[in-house]
């Protein structure tokens, strides 16, 4: 039913990348890349170091730039001039590998700040939510914490909550466990897991297979630039179709 | 205390103030400017950042004391406006020191990692709210201790305005000794109190770094 | 703007300019040479065993440089008028002294950086204190501290001018002389603005070369 569903929603995709193609210089680091992302779908990026899976997802906030292609956000086009994009980013949350808390402010202040400056919000309004996404991320207690005195995995469920504060439709997360320590990832998985529950439209970068065995609608991997595979979970898992899958899955999941 | 100091205590003290209000006047508007400057530089701005890269070079290539001369005499002159010795000293003083602020918080904002501007970004801030809320309040912090350092030295250039007949501590001091004609006495007592006022600044410098300063 | 700027009559002073920036030279130089002889004497003194001699370090630098210099040349000039050094060097002593407490705090931390075991090692072959210091860790350190040694260096020029206050002829205090002669107040500081900013610059890019060709030496030898 809800597969359905999702398909019939693939008619108006929320995400839709068209042909991009990105280069630093000489070095081509997306090449051609395309894929739509519909309303409520869970879709994990992965590939090796370098294939550009960062790169992609962040080209979708429009944080990197790129050059040829396109991308729309609930039909508004990212790499326009015209597009206003801190409006647009105000509804994708994005979380980072290296969860980039403000160092300098508290973990409530973190999650009040665009609530106030960029979506103007009162200060008892953003304080309230910042309030309640620390509850749902079960960090009630580290309010007045500064980001030093958390545990990475802490850190990264603030930085959730900071994403969340501005009740995006898009949720975007890059690597988001790859810098934890073992002990600490589950704790940063459950909050997504219970996030895609509730239907939250996703693009997580990951090379945590069973996250992506347990909750994604579809798997697309890269290699060089190219999205190489982009195929539903099952089939992803069962019989990737190229070598390059096949070989990167032996690889990750000897471990 | 000797009473050479004793009876001129006031006078000098008068003096101090003077010096002090210098300096606080000079370390705001001097850091003021040194903001302006380094996110012009750091955020590229075309055109202004050569302005302001020239302005730092020349200064950071010229005495305090030649800037002085030429805020007090060569500006008036070339542009035919009056000025006072006090007026021209602020004026020097903000722009020198500026040009030493400008490149210690331009290294500061160059401390803050990319990816921290992106996920500022990423919630939606404009580029100016990611500079005025996340980069430069971070910047700042780290480096409070070379700000200290730069007001510590800004408070002992004070005693260079007394050449051009500012009344401050060092000007009346030698006022007084001029007088009185017990020049180690009164120059021990004025270079004790420089030095307690320095060490005072910059433990205030070294406490505010403790209490604020992130990683 | 009714002020038309004429550099002839900065031209026809060129001879005075020129004795001036000599001053301005010689007075550097000098200074210069004292403030590295105290520095690296109060800097190592910062790093000795004895406790004794660290605090005396610290309470030098601490005193020293947060004393205006003004202060320290009106000491020499004034305060010991009664020993009739002359104004030169009573710039030097002062320049001297109070950019020695710079110095000392650049050689310290340029100590620092050497490895411990350096030092060990020199002492277990056989070499005395001295000569572990002198032929191990200072030629280490000097590579650390070069760039940090060129801006006290500049520093120093540019603070030379305050010898003109105690009446020494730098180029500083002929520049005022000129003014009064010739009242062409703008052209005359803009010359000697130039002219101290060729001097620190040819001085830090010297230092800065130097530093280069030494590490290329340095690399070159190691890397045979």
């Amino acid at each position: 039913m809800a597969a359905s569903l999702k398909v019939n929603a693939m008619d108006k995709p929320t995400i839709v990348i068209d042909d991009v193609s990105k280069a630093y210089g000489a070095t081509q680091v997306l090449r051609h890349c395309s894929t739509r992302i519909a309303k409520g779908e869970v879709v994990v990026v992965c590939g090796p170091s370098g294939s550009g899976k960062s790169t992609l997802i962040k080209c979708i906030n429009g944080l990197e730039p790129f050059q040829s292609g396109s991308i729309t956000v609930e039909g508004v086009e990212v790499g326009s001039p015209r597009t206003n994009l801190p409006k647009l980013r105000m509804r994708i949350g994005m979380v980072f590998q290296h969860f980039e808390l403000y160092p300098h402010m508290t973990a409530l202040e973190n999650i009040m700040l665009a609530q106030v400056r960029a979506l103007k919000r009162s200060r008892a309004e953003a304080e309230a939510r910042a309030r309640s996404l620390l509850k749902r991320v079960g960090l009630e207690a580290k309010a007045n914490a500064k980001p030093a005195n958390l545990s990475g995995g802490q850190q990264q469920r603030v930085a959730i909550a900071r994403a969340l504060a501005l009740d995006p439709q898009v949720m975007l997360f890059d690597e988001p466990t790859s810098a934890l320590d073992p002990e600490m990832i589950s704790e940063v998985l459950d909050v997504m897991i219970e996030l895609a529950g509730e239907g939250m439209t996703m693009a997580v970068v990951t090379h945590e297979m069973g996250f992506a065995r347990r909750v994604a609608d579809r798997v697309i991997f890269m290699d060089q630039g190219c999205i190489v595979e982009d195929a539903a979970k099952e089939q992803f898992f069962a019989a990737p179709a190229s070598e390059r899958a096949r070989e990167f899955l032996s690889k990750i999941l000897a471990h | 205390m000797p009473e050479v100091i004793l009876k001129n205590l006031p006078f000098m003290l008068q003096g101090l103030a003077t010096s002090l209000q210098i300096s606080a006047m000079v370390a705001l508007g001097g850091t003021l400017l040194g903001l302006i400057v380094a996110v012009i530089l750091y955020s590229r701005v075309p055109v202004l950042s050569v302005v302001s890269r020239v302005y730092i070079e020349f200064i950071r290539g010229t005495p305090l004391l030649v800037v002085l001369f030429i805020a007090f005499f060569g500006l008036p002159a070339l542009f035919g406006y009056q000025t006072t010795a006090y007026k021209a000293t602020v004026v020097a003083f903000i722009l020198f020191i500026g040009a030493y602020l400008a490149e210690d918080i331009r290294s500061g904002l160059m401390t803050v990692k990319p990816t921290l501007t992106q996920a500022a970004l990423a919630t939606g801030l404009t580029q100016g709210q990611a500079l005025r809320f996340v980069v430069v309040p971070l910047a700042v912090r780290r480096i409070i201790p070379t700000l200290f350092n730069q007001y510590v030295r800004l408070f002992k250039f004070t005693s260079v305005a007394s050449v051009i007949g500012v009344a401050e501590f060092t000007g009346n001091a030698m006022l007084v000794n001029a007088r009185e004609f017990q020049p180690v006495t009164i120059l021990a007592f004025v270079a004790l109190t420089y030095l307690v006022i320095c060490l005072i600044l910059s433990g205030i410098g070294r406490w505010l770094y403790a209490r604020l300063a992130v990683s | 703007m009714n002020y038309t700027l004429q550099f002839g009559p900065i031209w026809d002073n060129r001879a005075l300019i020129l004795d001036g920036f000599v001053t301005t030279i010689l007075l550097s130089a000098a200074a210069l040479v004292l403030a590295i002889v105290i520095g690296t004497l109060v800097g190592t003194a910062a790093t000795a065993q004895a406790r004794s001699l660290r605090v005396l370090s610290i309470a030098y630098v601490e005193s020293m440089r947060n004393i205006p210099l003004l202060i320290h040349m009106y000491f020499w000039y004034n305060g010991l008028s009664f020993l009739k050094i002359p104004a030169f060097w009573c710039g030097v002593l002062g320049l001297a002294l109070y950019s020695g407490a710079y110095v000392a705090e650049i050689v310290r931390s340029g100590i620092g950086s050497v490895p411990r075991g350096q030092r060990q090692a020199a002492l277990a072959s056989g070499l005395t204190n001295a000569q572990a210091m002198l032929f191990v860790v200072y030629p280490q350190a000097l590579r650390a501290i070069i760039p940090s040694l060129a801006s006290v260096f500049s520093q120093l020029i540019k603070d030379s001018s305050l010898a003109s206050v105690i009446a020494v002829a730098d180029i500083t205090y002929q520049a005022s002389a000129i003014e009064g002669q010739t009242f062409r107040t703008f052209e005359i500081y803009i010359t000697v603005c130039l002219l101290y900013l060729a001097l620190v610059t040819v001085v830090s890019q010297t230092l800065t070369i130097l530093s280069g060709t030494r590490d290329g030496l340095a690399r070159r030898v190691a890397d045979a």
